[in-house]
């Protein structure tokens, strides 16, 4: 019986070993031509170019707690709606968001891309349905707080760090406007 | 002839007036189509962005395949990390045992992304600051895996990696929990840091609801010989692993809940190892366990259980007269983020914690002292940032908690600092 048994559980071992490197490639979310046709309903919204002047990187390394690695975003501008594709490290890997803003607070948040191993989620609708209506206290902290998920403690602070981005950016972009 | 030079003469004349013409009309015409056509300056400017634009995709995607090695290929592909941990003890209610200060852990961790499914994963580990042959230190791997990442539901792992049972023991750096020291049920009952080498396959069964199965080495019996630990004595780490039998593993938690995790997991195998005088000692260790995040709340519960067949064969086997067949503990923690200024953030909490590793025994077993005990925690976190915590707590013991070699009372004033990046 106990021989039986090994044997089995050793062919199960060989079997996962050999079948783990055959499976499916990796999936993607969102592009972000998709991520802006979700927001915008007309196609012809064009994008536009935030510059990262030196002043506003030295607000936005307060916020990320590092330099922010892009001096030039690429935004959208519908009305008073305005989107954002941001990037931040969780732990090893990069996870791209898209953020809406209007009246200076979020109304969607998404994940476009996340490759972490662990803390994946914060893709999922119930984490993310928390950004909305959240905007930027004067300290540049947001003024709500995001309930946690175990476990993906990095992934939810590298959320919270790009939220707080883009509502910023987002202030900057209208200043400039005007 | 003088017919022939005048007319020469005038040809070049021709020829000049029409080159010079030609020239004016050229750049007549150059101007004219250059306003007609060519871009104003900021249309030049935004050329030129898309063209970078472009330019940095194609370097993005390019990626891959150019870091395929050398020092140039190291920052895009690898990544440093680590953390640590030095403790303070203090003991008193009737110790003998001396206070102590121990930098507890270094780890370092290594990752390597070979490409965008396949990825190293490594975690080196001292103990107690001096590992030779006369200290108590360690040096140990604590992870060592590739990880292969297809899918949001089908993933795998290879190597030495974490068993996912509780809270702590995948996610174990000082900065996340509550306490100077690992709580007792997360180490007696549930080993700390376990690990075992083998096969796992995780993801989502559904959004917010995940998994993992696993194949891998188990316990020893015969390695047995410390009561106060449940079974942890008798566990691996993947050192020359005797692997006659393996072992299962199942992990379940869901998150569907903002702030919720309710998870449950399950391990079990023999411990006989084909070792002379023992059979089939199988070891099964389930847990159950929720946190709740909500506002400035933060709660967790654990139950942990481990069953043990046959302990009295490994008495037999290992010549001792203490193994379990039977052991548990549970724990409930309430902690309240009090203060928050930018990322320091303090929070006081309060544990209480119950546990008896030596819950049932088999006839030739007895009893030692603390196997059996409750413990009261109170204390504070205080985060100078998200990745830096210092930590105090005082602990009141219902037993005195002792081991084979020292008592180290019944009360604990405990400090300590720990970091990750």
């Amino acid at each position: 019986m106990k021989i039986v048994c090994k044997k089995k559980l050793q062919q199960i071992g060989l079997v996962m070993f050999l079948a783990s490197p055959i499976l499916l490639p990796a999936e993607t979310y969102l592009t972000p031509e998709q991520f802006t046709q979700s927001v915008f309903a007309s196609t012809t919204t064009k994008s536009d170019t935030f510059w990262v002047t030196k002043q506003v990187a030295s607000q936005a390394e307060q916020i990320l707690g590092h330099a922010p690695k892009q001096l030039r975003i690429k935004f959208w501008k519908n009305g008073l709606q305005t989107a954002w594709i941001l990037n931040e490290i969780g732990k090893e890997e990069p996870i791209t968001a898209g953020f809406v803003v209007e009246n200076s607070k979020i109304v969607q948040a998404s994940i476009l891309a996340y490759l972490e191993s662990r803390g994946g989620e914060v893709r999922h609708a119930n984490f993310l349905k928390q950004y909305q209506g959240v905007g930027l206290r004067q300290d540049s902290q947001m003024n709500k707080t995001i309930d946690g998920i175990s476990g993906a403690t990095l992934s939810v602070r590298a959320m919270g760090r790009m939220a707080r981005l883009a509502l910023f950016y987002d202030q900057i972009s209208r200043v400039e406007a005007k | 002839m003088k017919i022939l030079t005048a007319t020469k003469a005038k040809t070049k004349k021709l020829n000049k007036i029409l080159s010079k013409k030609s020239i004016y009309l050229a750049i007549a015409t150059g101007l004219f189509a250059g306003n007609a056509a060519a871009a104003t300056l900021e249309e030049k400017i935004e050329l030129l962005q898309q063209e970078i634009e472009s330019l940095k995709d194609q370097v993005q995607s390019a990626k891959p395949n150019n870091a395929s090695g050398g020092i140039s290929g190291l920052a895009n592909r690898t990544t440093i990390g680590g953390y640590g941990e030095v403790n303070y003890n203090n003991y008193s209610g009737g110790s003998t045992a001396k206070d102590k200060i121990d930098a507890r852990r270094f780890v370092l961790y290594v990752g390597n992304k070979f490409n965008d499914m396949v990825s190293l994963r490594s975690e080196i580990e001292l103990e107690h600051a001096i590992a030779s042959a006369g200290d108590e230190g360690e040096i140990e791997m604590e992870q060592l895996y590739l990880d292969f990442h297809f899918t949001d539901k089908i993933n795998s792992k290879v190597g030495l990696f974490l068993i996912p049972a509780g809270f702590l023991n995948e996610t174990h750096e000082p900065t996340t929990y509550f306490g100077v020291e690992r709580n007792q049920i997360e180490t007696r009952i549930i080993p700390t840091t376990w690990r075992e080498a083998g096969i796992a396959i995780y993801g989502e069964v559904m959004p917010a609801l995940k998994y993992q199965v696993g194949i891998s080495s188990g316990f020893s019996a015969r390695k047995y010989d410390d009561p106060l630990v449940g079974i942890r004595s008798a566990h691996q780490e993947g050192s020359l692993a005797d692997a006659e039998d393996l072992s299962l593993h199942a992990a379940l938690n869901y998150t569907g809940i903002n702030g919720l995790l309710v998870g449950a997991s399950v391990f079990t195998g023999n411990t006989g190892q084909s070792e002379p005088g023992i059979g089939n000692e199988r070891l099964t260790i389930w847990d159950a366990h929720a946190r709740y995040q909500t506002g400035k709340f933060d709660l967790r519960a654990l139950y942990a259980r481990g069953h043990l067949n046959n302990a009295a064969e490994i008495n037999n086997a290992t010549g001792r007269t203490d193994a379990p067949s039977a052991f548990y503990g549970w724990f409930a923690e309430a902690a309240y983020h009090v203060w928050k200024s930018g990322e320091m953030d303090f929070a006081p909490f309060i544990r209480y914690e119950k546990y008896d590793t030596q819950a049932r025994i088999p006839f030739n077993s007895v009893r030692v002292n603390s196997s059996k005990n409750k413990v009261w925690t109170v204390g504070a976190n205080f985060w100078a940032t998200p990745q830096v915590v210092l930590k105090a707590d005082y602990q009141v013991y219902d037993e005195k908690d002792e081991d084979l070699f020292e008592n180290r009372g019944d009360k604990r004033f405990n400090l300590g600092m720990g970091y990750m990046f």
